[in-house]
């Protein structure tokens, strides 16, 4: 790998702007990356691939950019629709190149259920969608218990997501340097944010107090397709 | 024995479609009855991730459209067949995107099963699954990647039994026919949760 000078970050959640974990990874990894002088992008998925003229200026900020990093929740044990279309889109592209650039590609995972390694195969998925774009692998970061994060953006110093920082740091100055995610970032990602005990009871209680608000509480276990299960 | 089809072939897949239909004959020779979702032709909106299906309005995706009839058919069935070009080792867009609407048949709570947790079931009864993939040719790496993603969906949807089997475009129609069969549960393969 070389040293890149541009990445494109693609947040691969539908969440609105500004409100995903994912977001909160790649514009931290984004900005460590500028802080050791790449240019960076930030594009959302959602907004991408919203008509053909958005999708065609995503395949050509990814033609363009020398790191492409892509940040996603797990949804149902792999990448979400979104970011597997926006893959899609992007392998077809790359393939009926004569020349695709020498991109470098390195995806962050992130899921809900307080072990990290659920993403794993989210992450193989990535590694093969790599190889079948002519990018080379940089490595998958995979966080558990994401919702913990909330959109709020990581602390570097103190705090539950110090870690995390950790890893993106350490990410972030191998990837400038031309080199994969180093193992130590990865195991740094995957460690438990806060104890799954606790993790599990906040999650339990979120649950409940949104359900509370919307008026819904009783029926949270609610089986309202029972009529078509037999 | 119900079986709900879920077609991810992309425009312009014919073999897809015809895997689709072969498995279709296959259960209503079995005297079962089927029915296939063609994915790319239908109405379906992308999972926003709102979680609404679980705090809102409970068992039901906010959006009104073929997603939630997709749902109902999936929890109506004794099977449910995921259909899909392997696309990267997983599931084509168009699948994925059937499947990421899936996830208000359970529930927000958590469990664990062996150690590892997961969300609790919603209904008490879940299809089995089947998992089928369509490669131009072998490429094991994929064809590993593509038999975890279909049991862990299992492990996570509550299906009692699990299987999947690739098929290739450069196989004959009967051979494609004798590994569908193979592939195929029994009819009692259902879970009472």
């Amino acid at each position: 790998m070389r040293s890149p000078k541009t990445a494109l970050i693609l947040v691969g959640s539908a969440k609105p702007a500004g409100q995903s974990t994912s977001e909160v990874l790649g514009r931290y990894l984004g900005q460590q990356l500028q802080a050791r002088g790449l240019s960076v992008a930030t594009m959302h998925v959602a907004r991408a691939l919203r008509t053909p003229e958005r999708t065609a200026a995503l395949l050509r900020a990814v033609d363009s950019a020398d790191l492409f990093i892509l940040a996603f929740p797990l949804y149902v044990d792999a990448l979400p629709y979104l970011a597997v279309e926006a893959l899609e889109r992007l392998a077809a592209h790359r393939q009926v190149m004569p020349a695709p650039a020498p991109t470098t590609f390195l995806a962050i995972a992130n899921c809900g259920f307080p072990e990290a390694h659920h993403n794993q195969t989210a992450l193989e998925i990535c590694e093969q969608f790599a190889a079948a774009a002519a990018m080379t692998w940089a490595g998958g970061l995979a966080l558990g218990a994401g919702g913990a994060v909330h959109g709020q953006p990581l602390a570097a110093e103190n705090g539950m997501t110090r870690h995390v920082a950790r890893a993106l740091d350490l990410t972030a100055a191998a990837l400038a340097a031309g080199e994969a995610a180093p193992a130590e970032a990865v195991s740094l990602m995957a460690q438990p944010l806060i104890p799954q005990r606790m993790y599990l009871v906040m999650g339990e209680i979120g649950w409940r107090i949104q359900a509370l608000r919307n008026g819904v509480l009783h029926r949270l276990r609610a089986r309202p397709l029972a009529n078509h299960a037999q | 024995m119900k079986t709900t089809i879920l077609n991810g072939a992309l425009p312009g897949d014919n073999f897809t479609d015809g895997v689709a239909q072969i498995l279709a004959e296959q259960q209503a020779a079995r005297g079962g009855q089927v029915r296939t979702w063609t994915l790319r032709d239908e109405k379906v909106a992308y999972c926003l991730g709102c979680f609404e299906c679980w705090t809102k309005s409970p068992g039901i995706c906010r959006i009104d459209d073929t997603g939630r009839a997709i749902a109902a058919s999936i929890i109506a069935g004794d099977l449910v067949v995921y259909l899909t070009p392997v696309t990267f080792g997983g599931y084509s867009s168009a699948l994925k995107k059937a499947v990421d609407r899936s996830i208000c048949l359970v529930s927000p709570f958590f469990t664990q099963i062996d150690g590892e947790v997961h969300h609790q079931p919603r209904y008490r009864r879940y299809p089995a699954l089947l998992g089928i993939g369509v490669l131009p040719a072998p490429q094991p790496a994929q064809e590993r990647i593509f038999s975890t993603l279909v049991g862990r969906n299992a492990l996570n949807l509550y299906a009692r039994s699990q299987r999947s089997v690739i098929v290739y475009r450069s196989q004959p129609a009967a051979e494609i026919a004798k590994a569908l069969r193979s592939a195929l549960p029994a009819s009692d393969e259902r879970i009472a949760a």
